[in-house]
């Protein structure tokens, strides 16, 4: 088997059916049953709490579940692979080529010690098997790619001498840096400034206008989520409370948590001052393409 | 937490042991048989009903020597790690909250206890302070110390840090309130660690010194200086070194698995590696119960 | 002493002027804060906005006493000067409890090892003026003022759920009855659920006489809770004004773009160009 990025499926990237993940140790089941289909250069956006299962899931198609914790039910078709079949050799040549993610504490997945152009650079070299100086080149197109503004100066730091958005930069380079299909995006912008959260989902947008990069967006916020999702899982405990477009979510909650969700910004966010919504320009993909 | 050592099976065994060393360590000298220091006719006598454990090279009873050694190996042993653990813990806890010279000096000073050699540093004590157990002891103790100043002082740190502690300084607690309050409870745990370590380690040492002679005058029964004398007549009688050292080694090893035992008692690992077992016996239940097999079907596009 | 005549009730329960605060010594010495003045009258509930290094936290810090603001600075928490006390005066300020803060994260804000009814009890024990008795029966009003069961108080923090350590938290610096209560992000480490149970008790607490400073990164996630408004940025405050007012016609350009940032249901965040144009304008040299 080879993991050849571009599947005979062609749209489909990555298809979840009925899938439920069981906790061994606690013996007890932690999500009961998603099931979305992403297609290329779709979004699909899932909102939960923490223990909501929306990481797990997440964990799952990456095929990194922590021990004792295992797919126990469902499939999950990852460009015409069964997950289930696949083997951690197999798993380790899709991650990173075919899929990837980043989180939501840049510093810690950068050791602070190797400058993080280096960092980038090797995964270039050895996953790809390109010379130093081409893995440098690709490093600074990449770096050029996520809007990092200097990407010569930033190629020579350090993680510390980095802020926390300029670090997410970094890594999200890193996570593309294969060309995979799939990029996970788990609560990604969660600990950024606002303003650098809007530069963030700003770069995952355009990324997937520019390249057909499919996007899994995971926050506890339904506004982040809203902003660059088709469709959104509504999930608590384990479970999908709804699924759908995210027009009809926000518009017309069918599940009373959904409403909670939206009746927390109307009444304790800034929609509960603002007169017209409409004042705000809605984001247009054209305007973010500014490639 | 006491609750959970005991839970241990390690630690129920080490205590069973450490009863019978306290045991023999008070009651040791009145259940001799014999005069520790009294020569019998019999010079290296094998083990016999008279003398369970033989006699020595002067015809002394070994089982009665090992019985009245018990206490000044034991004891010290116990004033050695009391000695560490004040003029360790004390320092370690208080670096954190007096001023930043005391902070640096005891640093030094803790540095330079480490970086003395043991042995060397206990003969030079009692060369100069005169040859006596006390001497000795309170030279070990010394060295052993900068384990407690770290580790009280490591434990100290985290919690000076916490922001509960930030809590209470904004309610106007004094340094003495926080270290009452919400220090020693997380200081407790990884000093009873290295005391019961340190215990182990201390009578090794202070069997050592014993060998060799330092800190004891020749005719007073210890288990170090047993060792020694049994050393010079192994021709004569090669199973006798295994008396002594069994107690040793009996008493190191008790500290040792306590010493483990609380550490477990008071982490992760203890709990996960009860939890590893239960893990496998519930995901075999539930394959068997639902019938979704691990093996995948070996279709794939 | 002349703060005595100005403690009344009437004073504001938090007056800030002149605020400079300087990190660092000799030619590495930066201003953190500068010049900051602003006022919260009792019961009023106000908002200090600020993103990362923005200096909120040292304005906070700087009420509370754990950072000592430059010469000429003023700090007065319900009409007494905070600033320049020695450490015996700072800690008798401290046991009145005329200020009590709220960290963000209750998990770690609550000692592990006592129980939460202690953790409670601690800022009275510390007073020392009730008894036993009067102390347990303290807490147990504050449990009901909080919504928490009574019963919970003798539990560990570890079996409670965020909310309800955050509850516990809130208790602890109610129990002494606060003139002005700081909250440090008081609801980002919570579930969605326990956020809005959270906001919904602060709001409550708005009807009492305690003033409220919140501090946080977003004005999105406690708009909903204050009347009040300040936008701190690079240590300056940049804009201040009615909440409403904030959201709906910000003035200042990092104003306008911290609003336009912050996403909303309705609309996305402001698109890149033109939160380009907004941060030409904050730096037109850079």
């Amino acid at each position: 088997m080879t993991s050849t990025s571009t599947g005979p499926l062609g749209d489909v990237v990555l298809e979840l059916n009925e899938v439920t993940i069981h906790d061994d140790l606690a013996d007890n089941e932690l999500v009961h049953g998603v099931s979305f289909t992403l297609r290329r250069g779709g979004v699909v956006g899932i909102v939960g709490e923490s223990g909501s299962g929306k990481s797990l899931t997440c964990r799952a198609v990456l095929g990194l579940l922590p021990q004792h914790i295992e797919v126990s039910g469902g499939t999950i078709e990852l460009l015409g692979h069964n997950a289930a079949a696949l083997t951690p050799k197999q798993w380790t040549g899709l991650r990173g080529t075919s899929i990837s993610a980043v989180f939501q504490d840049p510093a810690s997945y950068l050791n602070p010690s190797i400058r993080v152009g280096k960092q980038v650079q090797e995964v270039l070299r050895v996953k790809k098997g390109q010379s130093r100086a081409e893995a440098r080149r690709g490093t600074l197109e990449l770096f050029e790619a996520v809007h990092l503004r200097d990407p010569e100066a930033v190629y020579r730091q350090y993680p510390h001498e980095l802020s926390g958005g300029m670090l997410q930069r970094v890594l999200i380079a890193s996570a593309i840096a294969l060309e995979p299909d799939v990029l996970i995006a788990d609560e990604a912008t969660t600990a950024l400034d606002v303003t650098v959260q809007a530069e963030i989902l700003d770069l995952l947008a355009s990324l997937r206008a520019r390249t057909g990069l499919a996007l899994i967006v995971v926050s506890h916020d339904l506004a982040v989520v809203a902003q660059l999702c088709d469709e959104v899982l509504v999930m608590k405990d384990g479970a999908v409370l709804e699924q759908g477009a995210t027009r009809d979510i926000l518009y017309a909650p069918q599940h009373e948590y959904s409403r909670l969700l939206i009746a927390e910004h109307e009444q304790y966010g800034l929609e509960r001052y603002l007169d017209s919504p409409a004042a705000l320009p809605e984001l247009r993909e054209e305007e973010l393409d500014y490639a | 937490m006491i609750k959970t050592v005991l839970k241990l099976p390690s630690a129920r065994i080490a205590l069973v042991m450490l009863a019978f060393i306290a045991f023999i360590t008070v009651f040791g000298p009145l259940l001799a048989p014999y005069d520790p220091l009294e020569n019998t006719a019999q010079n290296l006598a094998a083990p016999s009903a008279a003398h369970w454990f033989g006699t020595d090279y002067l015809g002394r009873d070994v089982l009665s020597r090992i019985l009245a050694g018990a206490p000044l190996s034991v004891a010290s042993t116990v004033l050695v790690a009391g000695i560490a653990l004040v003029v360790g813990a004390i320092p370690g806890i208080l670096s954190v909250y007096a001023t930043a010279v005391f902070e640096w000096i005891s640093l030094r000073v803790v540095d330079t206890f480490i970086a003395l050699p043991f042995l060397v540093f206990a003969v030079a004590m009692t060369a100069l302070l005169g040859n006596g157990m006390v001497q000795a002891m309170i030279a070990v103790g010394l060295l052993v110390s900068p384990l407690f100043y770290r580790v009280a002082r490591s434990a100290t740190l985290s919690v000076a840090r916490s922001q509960y502690v930030e809590a209470a300084v904004l309610a106007g607690a004094t340094t003495g309130w926080i270290v009452r309050t919400h220090v020693w409870s997380k200081v407790l745990p990884p000093i009873a660690i290295s005391l019961a370590t340190t215990l182990g380690v201390g009578l090794v040492v202070i069997s050592s010194l014993q060998f060799l002679g330092i800190g004891v005058q020749p005719p007073t029964p210890t288990w170090g200086g047993i060792l020694a004398s049994d050393l010079g007549y192994l021709p004569q009688q090669p199973y006798a070194p295994l008396f002594p050292t069994a107690l040793i080694l009996v008493t190191v090893l008790a500290f040792n698995l306590l010493a483990d035992a609380i550490r477990d008692a008071a982490g992760e690992s203890g709990r996960s590696l009860v939890g590893a077992k239960a893990a496998k016996a519930n995901r075999a239940r539930r394959l068997a119960a639902s019938g979704y097999s691990l093996t995948p079907s070996k279709e794939h596009a | 002493m002349p703060e005595i005549t100005e403690t009344g009730e009437r004073a504001p329960a938090l007056a800030v002027a002149g605020l400079n605060v300087d990190f660092g010594r000799g030619r590495s010495r930066k201003r953190v804060i500068d010049e900051v003045s602003f006022e919260i009258a009792p019961g009023e509930a106000v908002g200090v906005i600020g993103e990362t290094g923005s200096g909120k936290s040292t304005i906070a810090r700087s009420v509370l006493g754990l950072v000592r603001p430059a010469a000429g600075s003023s700090v007065r928490v319900a009409g007494r000067e905070v600033t320049g006390l020695s450490a015996r005066e700072l800690r008798a300020h401290r046991r009145t409890g005329l200020v009590q803060y709220v960290f963000q994260d209750p998990q770690r804000s609550l000692d592990q090892d006592l129980t939460v009814g202690h953790s409670v009890a601690e800022p009275l024990l510390l007073q020392g003026v009730l008894g036993r008795a009067e102390i347990r029966d303290a807490v147990r009003r504050e449990f009901e003022e909080v919504q928490l069961d009574p019963a919970l108080a003798g539990r560990f923090p570890a079996e409670l759920s965020g909310g309800q350590r955050q509850r516990v938290a809130i208790a602890r610096a109610l129990i002494t009855k606060p003139r002005l209560l700081i909250l440090d992000e008081p609801v980002s480490a919570l579930d969605s659920a326990n956020r809005v149970k959270i906001l919904e008790l602060l709001a409550r607490l708005r009807s009492s006489q305690v003033a409220l400073l919140f501090i946080s990164h977003d004005l999105g996630s406690v708009a909903g809770v204050t009347e009040r408004t300040l936008v701190l940025y690079r240590g300056q405050l940049v804009e201040s004004g009615a909440t409403a007012q904030i959201v709906n016609a910000p003035e200042h350009p990092y104003t306008r773009l911290l609003v336009g940032s912050a996403p909303t249901l309705s609309a996305g965040s402001i698109d890149r160009v033109r939160r380009n144009e907004l941060r030409d304008e904050l730096h037109p040299a850079g």
